[in-house]
């Protein structure tokens, strides 16, 4: 039984200001500014070679900002400049990258992270055999952890960072290597780990795993974040949104074209005039499979309520609506492709202007 | 009494860093304990065994003879343990997750200590089974230059440990460390000394070389010490058709206890400061 926790969701306990990595000529991380509240769960979205491992590398500081800084708050203190403390941040839990561990058994390993982050010494054990249990890696308790598979060792990588019980967490693509039952377990974790009041920051570029569990979403492209807000205030960037409404009975082919006329006409007003044909040559759809229909609408938050009313009222006698949702991974997947599209041509107007 | 507690609990990181470096070195150990044992049982007692050869006359020679080894097993064991001290962490990666969880002096201070502790073990282990041959050949007490040549054992192995962890803070990978610190340890110095020898003869004494320094391990048991302790070899050569002339060739044969044991000390110090501030550097 998880016994949930209520946190002051205002107070700042990580913010990036300024913050700017260089390798060379290649800026990897440029100029970010993030604040991350307490208790809210962050995911940091963008392709490979955005910049978001080397954004968590900074707060871990494995690497150095060339510019700007990184300020943390460690229990409810004043926001602190992680540069001037020579301490470890021991409430922070990390995974970044794809694990690796010396050739050591996973209780050896967790004992020694566990004792190096000065959690209790009587409750390690039991710590350890919780989160072991959790993740169902009992059996393996004293293996050596090189004989484990990759989704085991990216799951003993996901215990480590959480072995003192960290106030944050910070998780860099901790899907890599899973199979999806252990996806779907890690997404439960995670949820718990929020009822609890942790706050936690996911970076991957699986856009699924983000957007079903994070509060907010960080874009990052070239280094830079190019939208940062709730999947919701996201999309209100979208041209076009989509509604998913499934059917009770399938619609017969017969009657199939005649209605989806008709569904047109009467859902006209609140229908995206301007389709992107990219997303759809037609804004009504039947998907027989599913046995739903594809509303693209304009966006408006009255729309969806509209609309669903036409459905209801007007349409009684051809079918009854039994889910009616608008889908937020495919939300996000189009946020995302128009803001790296449009970052993209950005950065090659920029590139054509300095050639 | 808060002070006190806070400082312990600084240094605790550290003492689990040994702790677990024992733990995950200890194969290594057995192997190298094998090895030293072997070696100092066939050098000390199974050679003895052998039809026509002579036991030494003294404890002391005997232990000259038996220590001959010394050094290829100090040289090979500090190579071997120390080689990937830092840079397996960059190499193989397992800094993303040791790193957030310590600071890097401590880190590297835990694994410096619990490789020297089993270092020190294995030496320790040669020269205790090299005291009891010699207690059952020639009877007690032990001479005390055994002793001598114990503490300078110690002191060289740490040096080279330092040495090889200074290589470990920036090379890239664990092979090349061990290849390279191999080479300059076993052939580089040894060179160099000749070279330098053959050019400045008695004028520059070789002390920058640990190869060198660890004459002293042996050089320490001869009574009296070497005096003088550099020495020159004379030949008249006679080549073919009456060509030829005279040739000499000289030698430095340990260095001076007290400037032995001093560039020791310094050569630890300042091999492991430099390796320590590379990795506080180095970026993964």
């Amino acid at each position: 039984m998880i016994k949930e926790e209520k946190v002051d969701k205002s107070e700042i306990v990580l913010k990036l200001e300024n913050l700017t990595k260089r390798f060379g000529d290649l800026t990897a991380v440029n100029n970010i500014n993030l604040e991350v509240h307490r208790g809210e769960t962050i995911g940091l979205v963008g392709p490979n070679g955005a910049g978001k491992t080397t954004t968590i590398k900074m707060i871990a500081k494995i690497l150095r900002p060339n510019s700007g800084r990184i300020l943390i708050r460690s229990n409810h203190s004043e926001l602190q400049d992680l540069n001037k403390i020579s301490r470890t941040i021991s409430q922070i839990g990390f995974l970044i990258d794809i694990p690796a561990f010396y050739n050591m058994t996973a209780y050896q390993l967790l004992r020694y992270f566990a004792n190096l982050q000065n959690y209790p010494k009587n409750k390690i054990n039991q710590r350890i055999d919780e989160l072991l249990e959790r993740f169902k890696l009992s059996e393996w308790k004293y293996k050596p952890v090189k004989t484990f598979s990759k989704g085991m060792t990216q799951k003993i990588g996901i215990i480590q960072a959480l072995i003192h019980d960290p106030e944050i967490i910070i998780l860099d693509e901790p899907q890599t290597g899973l199979d999806p039952l252990a996806r779907v377990e890690i997404r439960k974790y995670i949820r718990e780990l929020q009822s609890l009041g942790k706050t936690i920051f996911v970076a991957s570029h699986m856009l699924y795993e983000i957007s079903e569990v994070c509060d907010k979403i960080a874009l990052i492209n070239y280094g830079s974040i190019i939208g940062f807000d709730t999947v919701e205030n996201l999309a209100l960037t979208l041209k076009t949104s989509e509604l998913n409404c499934v059917l009770l009975e399938p619609i017969k082919p017969s009657e199939l074209e005649p209605l989806i006329n008709l569904l047109t006409e009467r859902l006209d007003p609140y229908l995206d005039k301007d389709l992107d044909p990219m997303v759809s040559k037609i804004p009504v759809k039947y998907y027989p499979e599913q046995q739903g229909l594809k509303i693209f609408y304009d966006g408006r938050n009255e729309s969806k309520g509209d609309i669903l009313k036409t459905l209801i009222k007007e349409f009684e006698s051809d079918f009854t609506v039994i889910s009616f949702t608008q889908p937020r991974t495919s939300q996000l997947e189009r946020v995302y492709a128009e803001m790296v599209k449009d970052n993209d041509s950005k950065e090659k107007n920029i590139l054509n202007k300095e050639v | 009494m808060e002070n006190r507690k806070n400082s312990f609990n600084g240094i605790k990181p550290i003492f689990y860093t040994i702790v677990f470096e024992i733990k995950k070195q200890r194969r290594k150990f057995y192997f190298f304990s094998f090895i030293a044992i072997i070696v100092a049982i066939l050098l000390g007692y199974v050679l003895q065994l052998i039809p026509g050869y002579l036991l030494s006359d003294t404890q002391a020679e005997f232990f000259n003879n038996g220590l001959q080894f010394i050094s290829f097993i100090t040289l090979f064991s500090a190579c071997l343990f120390f080689s990937g001290i830092i840079c397996s962490e960059f190499d193989k990666k397992t800094g993303f997750i040791v790193f957030p969880k310590i600071n890097k002096y401590k880190l590297i201070l835990g694994k410096y200590f619990g490789n020297l502790i089993l270092v020190v073990s294995i030496i320790t282990l040669y020269y205790f089974i090299l005291g009891i041959l010699g207690f059952f050949y020639y009877g007690g007490p032990i001479n005390i230059r055994l002793f001598y040549s114990y503490g300078i054992a110690i002191l060289y192995v740490i040096a080279l440990s330092s040495f090889v962890t200074f290589f470990s803070s920036f090379m890239r990978s664990v092979n090349l460390t061990i290849i390279s610190t191999l080479i300059l340890l076993l052939i580089g110095f040894n060179i160099a000394d000749q070279i330098v020898t053959l050019v400045f003869k008695e004028s520059f004494e070789p002390l920058y070389s640990l190869a060198y320094l660890g004459n002293l391990i042996t050089g320490i048991l001869e009574y009296p010490f070497p005096d003088p302790r550099y020495s020159e070899f004379s030949f008249s050569g006679m080549g073919p058709g009456g060509m030829g002339g005279d040739f000499s060739f000289g030698q430095w044969v340990t260095p001076s206890i007290e400037m032995g044991i001093a560039l020791l000390i310094v050569f630890i110090v300042f091999y492991f400061l430099l390796a320590a501030y590379l990795f506080k550097r180095r970026q993964l």
